[in-house]
């Protein structure tokens, strides 16, 4: 099952309640939904680890969700505020990189997931900037094979990443 | 879905408790209740300026704290938005009230450089204590939207980060103008917002490490 933007909502609502089987379902649910959401945007063996975070910190701050408001924009902002985190503090790990069989399988991903995604995100920084975080933070490159295969010298990857990471997390809230 | 993530969220379902979900209005009662606060130390250390009541203040003294509180006003708001997370917040309004605040000193540099009375600014007698007032009455509103965002779960920790610290800062400003009697162009357009580019300036530098989370 994948539940839709309204659904969800609903679960979240009942949650902030108390009520422990709709939290069940809307964590699965939430899971389900990450997994897609990192697709290809953190190294397949992390991706577990990020999901994990995110629920963490959607169960410590589920007060922050207004009942008011749609559930999925607010999910995907503590999704994107844990990824740009999670970019910051990884290095490189040649096991991690993505291999030919990482490639996913494309799905209907509804809307709402394509209006919020992290490419939205990677779209709004420099081509530079975008390839060189996606080389060394998401493939898991060094930098010297980052300034290689981006005919950037290594400082400037390293620049370009820094820089690139610094606007990220301004636009995390930001961007559409 | 894999076993741990499984594990994990049967804890998390086990150890759920109901929660009040943050409300926007809580969040301006506590800002109301630091303002009022503030305002009731500046009287009691200060004492109002009875000429507010009695039609001496000067036109540019209600013009000034009208647009600082209205900067204050729009940030404070911002700020407590930012405490819910959400995807497509521009929070544009406090730098645009920002920016009509800033046309006051820049106005006033203008028509002293004019008139070659730059020197009145740095002559004003008055002006450090107001900006040292100010300042300090910017800290209660600080300390409310501190406490907010560090409840909340904001996402945007360097614009948190600056609107509290515009909003504190013109809030103070605002709060310690009510206690000073010198409503000239050049005291008030320097010394009463300087103060609110120092808080902000302060709120980018230091608040975004204690927000983290």
């Amino acid at each position: 099952m994948i539940a839709d933007e309204t659904t969800m909502a609903r679960l979240m609502v009942l949650s902030q309640q108390g009520d422990k089987n709709a939290y069940t379902v809307l964590l699965s649910e939430a899971s389900n939904w990450l997994q897609r959401y990192f697709r290809r945007k953190v190294p397949l063996a992390q991706v577990d680890d990020l999901v994990q975070e995110v629920l963490l910190a959607v169960h410590k701050k589920r007060a922050t969700f207004d009942p008011n408001r749609p559930f999925l924009p607010w999910l995907a902002a503590i999704a994107r505020y844990r990824w740009v985190d999670h970019l910051r503090k990884v290095y490189r790990n040649q096991e991690d990189e993505l291999g030919d069989n990482d490639a996913y399988e494309e799905s209907d991903e509804n809307a709402v997931l394509a209006r919020i995604s992290l490419d939205r995100l990677l779209t709004r920084l420099s081509r530079k900037q975008a390839q060189v975080i996606e080389l060394v933070k998401i493939e898991g490159h060094s930098i010297r094979d980052a300034a290689r295969q981006s005919g950037q010298t290594e400082a400037s990857v390293k620049v370009n990443i820094h820089r690139g990471l610094k606007k990220l997390s301004a636009l995390i809230e930001k961007a559409d | 879905m894999n076993r741990i993530n499984q594990d994990l969220i049967e804890q998390m379902a086990d150890e759920l408790t109901p929660v009040r979900s943050m409300k926007l209005r809580d969040g301006l009662a506590l800002v109301a209740l630091a303002l009022l606060a503030t305002v009731l130390l500046v009287a009691l250390f200060e004492g109002l300026w009875s000429g507010i009541l009695t039609g001496e203040a000067s036109a540019f003294f209600m013009v000034t704290n009208g647009l600082l509180l209205v900067l204050g006003l729009a940030s404070a708001s911002s700020v407590l938005t930012m405490a819910s997370p959400r995807v497509g917040g521009r929070h544009d309004g406090p730098k645009w009230a920002a920016a009509m605040v800033a046309v006051l000193p820049l106005a006033a540099l203008l028509m002293l450089a004019a008139r070659g009375g730059l020197a009145e600014i740095l002559a004003d007698p008055h002006g450090i204590a107001c900006f040292t007032i100010a300042l300090g009455a910017s800290s209660l509103t600080a300390i409310a939207l501190l406490f907010w965002l560090r409840r909340g779960a904001p996402v945007s920790l360097n614009s948190a980060g600056l609107h509290l610290g515009i909003a504190a800062g013109a809030f103070g400003s605002v709060a310690a103008g009510l206690a000073c009697p010198i409503d000239t162009m050049a005291h008030l357009a320097i010394y009463h917002v300087a103060p609110v580019a120092a808080a902000g300036l302060i709120g980018r530098l230091l608040v975004p490490r204690l927000l983290r989370w």
